[in-house]
């Protein structure tokens, strides 16, 4: 590279469903609050969008303690939904985050499609909410979490109820603890889901050898940290295989790298999680990091650095991992940068900020 | 941000010198000490003159030294920049090490032991016991390594409540004491005229040169009153630093009263017994600031709710974010602190059953906790 121009910044834009983001990072559920919480180091403009944490008709406590437990490279955690229920986050939450300029993604939660329903007829009119994530994969409390939702059929019929309920893009979030999970996407996929998050955290458990007691409020929680990552990749990596409509990666994503490697199998996306709990601006720094090692590359676009791996991969004389290529060039949904290039991207930009 | 949300909420009148966030900064603004004499105007939420939150930040800190503090005890000093914000008595820090590799992945909440201004900076103490994983892994750290420290956050101690501080310690949980106790002494000294700004109401005990001049009641008040130091452990050698303690303790012209389960050094007895014997000669009113182990703080607290003594306890959890965003350190209120909980505080707060102990915490008032479910 000595001596070359310095790089020109590849154009991160993304699409899912018929949301444009200005880039694929954005912020999971449960990790970021409300997303002012975090304001004053994370501009939440800068991110892809904000994916507020998981609200319910009404308000919860959350599980007792214990709820954290560490883990070898990663944590297991019972909060139990804890929020501040829909009044609240609709009245508050939303117009809070929208004056901050974030692009919303309201995760809702429920224990039957009916409550899902309510929760998205109060929230479908709102402006500022930009989409929708269903959390059908909370693995920490008792009814309407990961276990209900793992039925293809009933992800199916609840998504098509909601489907008509909003134009605005449904992204279902699924539970890694089934047997299918590529099943499970092609069910949100036939409902009318936009997109689907891949992957909630894992169901664990850590056992506290003093007592013979869980180390947590419940026998298990869900796990999550950089321990998950290549449990959540291959999950990943399935939905991409399973479905069209753009896969968002989430699990275990701690820098530009891990990130990468979510989109290099398919997701046209990727969520930051726990790791904003020990760096709270790690999400900012993923992006970053994935920005400059794009920019390294010489590739101009995601879409572009997919396609240039994916030749290396068949090419001998480049590639040098030893298994089969891994590499989606597909174009699914969201994974191609919108058309009208970067000044068109801008423009458009703007006009949402002067909104 | 969340300093100001919280102020702009929780005050009948916003503290001068705070602004909202800039919105194209990704960076932490310059803001007012979290403790100005403004604050005891404006009230809090508790109207105990300690604030809900300050503006945190995490910075890379360096290891200035780590020093053996007896009976497998280390004393931790570290550097920080010039934008953390000085911590109050009580608070904590979380301290996160670069690499996994030594199996942790969570930061370590540590309550800061003593802090000093050092150049435009601050140099950080911390006194732990290399228990754990985490702490095993701090423990290897040498002059020179970094290491990542996030806050200050919490709410501390009221140090500048009127009455007569009655400081008690369990074992380790003398750390965050030894600071109250430098911060009292720093009154003190303020309070006398050698240095007005450490007067400061709430003061963080980090000497402010040059800054305001405290107010001749206040100052009267503080340079009179005596402070008492409960120290309890089980046997002698769990005494940690009981000499650094001493020093403390005299150039406050306080007492020490130490009291050991066994006898082995002081009286025999829990602090509690140790309280119950010498309250009664103690300056009304008396506030009573402790640190240690639950059972002890549960014993000191019904203690204190008995005789209508307002007590401030510093409790202990698991946590993994520090700044309330992960929920994952409640606390059970009680009937009182349930009564008391605003459905406006801000959601960082708790909620209506649980106190965070992360943002409403660590130190709360005995009242606020239903001890009976406290593990």
């Amino acid at each position: 590279m000595s001596g070359a121009a310095k790089p020109a910044r590849p154009d991160l834009r993304v699409r899912i469903g018929g949301l444009e983001l200005s880039n694929p990072v954005l912020v999971a559920s449960g990790t970021f609050g409300y997303g002012d919480e975090y304001a004053h180091v994370v501009d939440p403009r800068l991110l892809g969008g904000v994916i507020t944490k998981t609200v319910t008709l009404e308000p919860r406590a959350g599980n007792p303690p214990q709820r954290i437990a560490e883990t070898a490279g990663g944590m297991l955690n019972s909060i139990g939904l804890e929020n501040v229920g829909l009044a609240k986050f609709r009245a508050e939450k939303v117009p809070r985050l929208a004056a901050l300029g974030a692009t919303i993604i309201a995760s809702i939660g429920g224990d039957t499609a009916r409550h899902l329903e309510r929760l998205l007829s109060e929230l479908a009119d709102l402006p500022a909410i930009a989409a929708f994530e269903i959390n059908f994969s909370c693995p920490n409390v008792s009814e309407g979490g990961a276990r209900y939702w793992t039925e293809p059929r009933r992800l199916e019929t609840t998504l098509g109820r909601l489907r008509t309920l909003t134009a605005k893009p449904l992204i279902a979030k699924l539970s890694p603890d089934v047997t299918s999970i590529g099943e499970l996407a092609r069910a949100c996929e036939a409902g009318g889901a936009g997109a689907v998050t891949a992957v909630n955290t894992f169901v664990g458990l850590a056992v506290d050898l003093g007592s013979g007691h869980s180390r947590l409020n419940r026998e298990t929680g869900g796990l999550s940290g950089p321990a998950v990552k290549p449990l959540a990749l291959a999950r990943c990596f399935e939905c991409a295989q399973a479905v069209k409509i753009p896969v968002i990666g989430s699990g275990g994503i701690l820098s530009g790298g891990d990130a990468l490697e979510f989109l290099a199998v398919g997701a046209a996306a990727v969520q930051v999680g726990t790791a904003s709990f020990i760096r709270p601006r790690a999400a900012l720094e993923v992006l970053e990091e994935m920005r400059a090692r794009l920019a390294g590359t010489g590739a101009r676009s995601i879409q572009g650095w997919r396609r240039a791996l994916a030749r290396h991969a068949s090419d001998p004389e480049v590639g040098h991992g030893s298994g089969p290529s891994l590499v989606q060039g597909r174009a699914a949904g969201g994974a191609s940068a919108p058309r009208g290039g970067p000044r068109r991207a801008a423009r458009s930009a703007a006009r949402g900020r002067a909104r | 941000m969340s300093g100001d949300v919280v102020i702009a909420r929780a005050s009948r009148a916003a503290p001068r010198g705070r602004r909202s966030r800039a919105p194209g900064s990704a960076t932490v603004t310059r803001k007012t000490p979290p403790f100005s004499a403004d604050h005891e105007e404006a009230g809090t939420v508790r109207g105990d003159g300690r604030e809900l939150a300050v503006p945190w930040c995490q910075v890379t800190a360096r290891v200035a030294r780590q020093v053996d503090f007896g009976a497998g005890y280390l004393w931790l000093d570290l550097d920080v920049s010039s934008g953390f914000e000085p911590p109050a008595p009580g608070q904590f820090v979380q301290l996160l090490l670069g690499s996994t590799a030594a199996g942790t992945f969570l930061p370590r909440p540590m309550s800061v032991a003593g802090a000093v201004r050092r150049g435009r900076g601050l140099r950080l103490s911390f006194l732990y016991a290399p228990v754990g994983t985490g702490t095993r892994a701090l423990a290897r750290l040498r002059a020179g390594d970094d290491v990542q420290a996030l806050g200050p956050l919490g709410r501390g101690y009221p140090i500048a409540a009127p009455g007569t501080p009655v400081l008690v310690a369990g074992g380790r949980g003398v750390a965050p004491l030894l600071y109250v106790a430098a911060a009292l002494a720093r009154q003190r000294t303020g309070a006398a005229g050698a240095n007005g700004a450490a007067g400061e109401p709430g003061g963080a005990g980090i000497a402010r040169l040059g800054a305001g001049t405290p107010r001749p009641a206040l100052a009267r008040h503080r340079a009179t009153r005596r402070c008492e130091f409960l120290f309890g452990a089980r046997t002698a050698p769990q005494l940690v630093g009981l000499a650094e303690v001493g020093r403390r303790i005299a150039r406050l012209e306080g007492a020490l009263h130490v009291c050991t389960d066994d006898g082995s050094r002081g009286m025999r007895g829990t602090v509690v017994l140790l309280l119950e014997r010498l309250a009664p000669g103690f300056a009304l009113p008396i506030v009573i600031h402790a640190c240690g182990p639950h059972a002890m703080l549960r014993a000191v607290a019904e203690w204190a709710v008995a005789r209508d003594i307002r007590a401030y306890l510093a409790m202990e959890s698991v946590m993994a974010c520090g700044t309330g965003v992960c929920r994952g350190c409640p606390l059970p209120r009680s009937a009182a602190g349930i009564a008391a909980h605003s459905g406006a505080a801000p959601s960082l707060l708790g909620n209506r059953e649980y106190a965070m102990c992360c943002t409403e915490g660590p130190v709360f008032e005995a009242r606020e906790l239903d001890w009976t479910r406290v593990a």
